[in-house]
């Protein structure tokens, strides 16, 4: 059971304008980061490097991406000036918080040589508590996804739980959508409904806040908030709805998961071959994708070693090494692995789908493969096998009509 | 030796190389054939010789070996009960493409191939069941030699 | 029937810490091939150690990484923990070059067991393959220490030459404890007078007198335990009475790296282990 899953046991969910929310300023957006840092979180969120939103850490309001916003499609994103001075007026970038919990390089256990042999030891340093500022919908459903992932199973893993239990989260409403979101499609969005300490909706001047766990409660007592009007109300509640009808890409989800591993031979993996560079961007933009090695580094004496794990990629070819070779020796096969672990298996692993629709894979992926395309063209194609023409395009037909 | 036909028939019978074969091609089967109990290191068939003998074992085990010039005889296999060797003379010329020898004491139906073949062209139903058998013994036995081919334990292997 | 038995030895708190082991013997097998037995350092952990026949043990050689070995011992003897190992990379060459006394790390045991308990009242079939004997024979060791709660126990086993053999100095204990024992190999030797084939072949003349009714267990080559399943399975025994042990890359062993997956299941606790039918729809897709 996570953190926040007990929290919310305690709050009702917000289900729209009758709830009593409250308003916060834009211009007390600065106490809300201030007290957090004074109560010893490392305030992080989305800021602009490199010609991107990523997330990095805040110290003010001014290192958010104001009045920028982000143009995306399969295969490029692009930064652009926005008319106004929103804080959070994009959707998702390269980054998600599994940065944070699950981060690229840590430590999980080390050896050292005695005069008694080796001893193994694990690290007992206290976690980072970090806040997360900015978490949207799609972002909150990936997290409860790692939770089961990391801490649902038979072995925890102690270096996400330590960081996931001290998480402060601090989600914002989507009040647009990018042509690559489906969120809706995987009912993971837009509207953030669970999962979060505090949720905050940006309107003209500031932000409704809505509590969402104990924790969120405890704070909201020590900002400068007032009591909503129906006005800020109405115009949350439009705002909202702006991300939800700007959402135009659609999954069918329906008997996904037999829907692939019926098709496990069909040609659109060969096709995907020719297409799919094998780049591992898709996995490590994905937000639930939990792939990595453990791999030994050693100090200048040979004595003190390090069990290093790093983000690793079912797209990798040494992923699936055995002495002889890897198991999966194509580009066809990994992106199989990949799309079917995500779509299908996840949900016999983990009791969902491992895909929320937050569309990082499609702007990120260099040859712009989109994956809502590839599971339709296996859809209006199912059993067809590697090799064999579709029906209606057979040459011997056309001739004979 | 050649013992008494109704033995001989409960024998046959009794074999995987007969399960499910009708008693009336059982018998006509049975006159084309003698039981021979063997000791153990009896060649029943040299390789490149014609012959006119099959045999299915109900008993023992039988080493096939092929000669090779410079490694002499190698053995690529052994047959045991219910296996049936020496095909050649019901499907080729009855030219033998092994040599066979018994490992233990063993006893063995030994079937003439030109009686066979007889058999077969005069009834076409026991001839199908015969060549049916036949074929499901000569498609384990090449499954059994494309694995041994595979050199499937070789160092390629990881360890468990 | 499943599953992992997540012992007090793999540290729930921390499922990435390593005990301390001390190599106690060394018994060489066959040429590349040899059996460690580790005795744990701390002596609480020595006591509460204890795995089920089919699970494996992550070995560690810091500096050079874990490899998942399939414990090979008796799961009714506490003490020293039996591993046989085959040379085949970086890790286990240096293991071959460790002698007694060294030290390394282990964690475990994980990863879901052979199905002994249902062998109760039945007859049962082992097809072994090469280094294949080595995950099944805890079974052996299981079935013979209650011989009379099993009907008739048949071990068919297979190795390319008769030097590669593994165990050859127990098969007569064994036999004489009750098991059938049924010896093969790919290509003869001199003075090998045994039988000359796949273990296909052997199973295919196999007295089988209640196959519905029988349970089959094979460790080995992919290939070869296909066409084991297969031809059990022409012969009579069930689908649900099959059972394979795979391998896939391992690397964590606790199920959060997502090495070892295949299909659905995460072969390091989801297997190694798995009953035939559950695994069947994937098991002849090319490269998964």
């Amino acid at each position: 059971m996570t953190r926040s899953d007990s929290n919310n046991a305690d709050h009702p969910k917000s289900d729209g304008p009758r709830q009593l929310m409250r308003f916060l300023a834009r211009l007390d957006l600065d106490v809300l980061i201030q007290r957090l840092t004074d109560d010893g979180y490392q305030v992080v969120g989305p800021t602009v490097d490199q010609g991107a939103i990523v997330y990095g850490d805040i110290t003010t309001s001014a290192d958010l991406p104001i009045g920028w916003t982000d143009l995306q499609e399969a295969g490029r994103y692009r930064l652009q000036r926005r008319d106004d001075e929103a804080c959070f007026g994009y959707v998702v970038g390269p980054h998600s918080w599994k940065k944070y919990l699950f981060p690229p390089v840590t430590v999980v256990a080390s050896a050292d040589r005695t005069e008694v042999g080796w001893q193994m030891s694990t690290p007992d340093e206290s976690p980072p508590r970090y806040a997360f500022l900015g978490v949207r919908a799609c972002e909150l459903a990936a997290m409860k996804i790692q939770d089961t992932v990391f801490t649902g199973g038979p072995f925890v893993d102690p270096i996400y739980q330590a960081r996931r239990n001290a998480a402060f989260v601090i989600a914002v409403n989507c009040t647009q959508a990018a042509p690559t979101c489906f969120c809706t499609s995987m009912n993971t969005g837009p509207r953030c409904s669970s999962g979060f300490d505090l949720a905050l909706t940006e309107v003209v001047d500031g932000f409704l806040v809505e509590v969402g766990s104990n924790a969120g409660s405890e704070l909201l007592q020590r900002l400068p908030v007032t009591e909503a009007t129906s006005e800020q109300l109405a115009r949350g509640e439009t705002a909202r709805q702006q991300a939800a009808d700007q959402i135009t890409k659609r999954m069918d989800t329906d008997g996904i998961q037999s829907l692939l591993m019926d098709n496990l031979r069909h040609p659109q993996w060969q096709d995907l071959a020719t297409r799919c560079l094998s780049c591992t961007n898709c996995t490590m933009v994905c937000p639930t994708c939990f792939c990595s090695s453990v791999s030994e580094v050693s100090d200048l004496t040979g004595d003190h070693i390090d069990r290093e794990r790093s983000w690793d990629s079912c797209f990798n070819i040494d992923f699936s090494y055995m002495t002889g070779g890897p198991t999966r020796n194509s580009i066809a096969s990994r992106y199989r692995q990949w799309l079917t672990h995500k779509l299908s298996t996840w949900h016999d692993q983990f009791g969902t789908s491992g895909c929320v629709g937050c569309g990082r894979c499609i702007t990120w992926c260099p040859v712009g493969i989109d994956l809502t395309q590839e599971v339709a063209a296996i859809r209006s194609s199912p059993g067809l096998k590697a090799g064999e023409l579709k029906r209606d395009t057979s040459p011997n037909e056309e001739a004979a009509s | 030796m050649t013992m008494k036909q109704p033995n001989l028939l409960k024998i046959l019978s009794e074999t995987q190389f007969a399960d499910g074969l009708p008693n009336k091609h059982l018998q006509s089967i049975c006159r084309a054939a003698r039981l021979l109990r063997v000791p153990a290191g009896q060649r029943l068939f040299q390789e490149g010789a014609v012959e006119d003998e099959i045999f299915v074992i109900s008993t023992g085990c039988v080493r096939l070996t092929m000669n090779v010039p410079g490694r002499g005889e190698v053995p690529f296999l052994t047959a045991g009960p219910g296996d049936l060797i020496g095909w050649s003379c019901v499907i080729g010329e009855g030219r033998m493409t092994a040599t066979a020898v018994s490992t233990e004491d063993s006893n063995l139906i030994a079937l003439s191939g030109s009686r066979l073949r007889e058999l077969c062209y005069g009834d076409a139903d026991l001839g199908f069941e015969l060549m049916k058998r036949i074929a499901q013994v000569l498609s384990q036995r090449l499954l059994s030699t494309r694995l041994q081919l595979l050199d499937l334990f070789g160092d390629a292997e990881a360890s468990s | 029937m499943n599953l992992a038995a997540a012992s007090a030895t793999a540290n729930p708190h921390n499922p990435w810490l390593a005990h301390t082991v001390r190599i106690d013997r060394i018994v060489k097998e066959t040429p590349g091939v040899a059996t460690y037995e580790l005795l744990f350092e701390d002596a609480a952990v020595r006591d509460a150690f204890a795995f089920r026949p089919g699970q494996f043990n992550m070995l560690y050689l810091p500096g050079l990484g874990e490899i998942a070995i399939s414990i090979s011992g008796d799961p009714n003897q506490t003490g020293c923990v039996p591993h046989t190992i085959r040379e085949a990379g970086n890790v286990t060459r240096t293991l071959a070059e460790l002698s007694v006394g060294s030290t390394i790390g282990l964690r475990g045991p994980f990863g879901a067991w052979w199905p002994v308990d249902e062998c109760v009242g039945r007859d049962v079939v082992l097809v072994a393959g090469g280094i294949g004997l080595a995950p099944l024979r805890p079974v052996i060791y299981h079935l013979l220490s209650d011989r009379e709660r099993y009907g008739r126990v048949t071990l068919v086993i297979g190795a390319r030459e008769p030097a590669a053999l593994l165990y050859p100095s127990e098969y007569d204990d064994w036999i004489r404890a009750g098991l059938d024992v049924q010896v093969t190999v790919d290509r003869s030797v001199g003075t090998w007078h045994g039988n000359i084939g796949m273990v296909t072949a052997l199973l295919h003349r196999l007295p089988l007198p209640d196959p519905p009714n029988t349970l089959l267990m094979t460790c080995g080559p992919e290939v070869m335990m296909w066409y084991t399943v297969q031809g059990a399975m022409e012969r009579g025994l069930k689908a649900e009475s099959l059972y394979v042990s795979l391998e896939r890359n391992m690397n964590c062993a606790i199920g959060l790296c997502g090495h070892c997956q295949f299909g659905p299941q995460f072969l390091c606790k989801d297997g190694p282990v798995f009953r035939y039918d559950k695994v069947a729809s994937i098991f002849k897709v090319d490269d998964l």
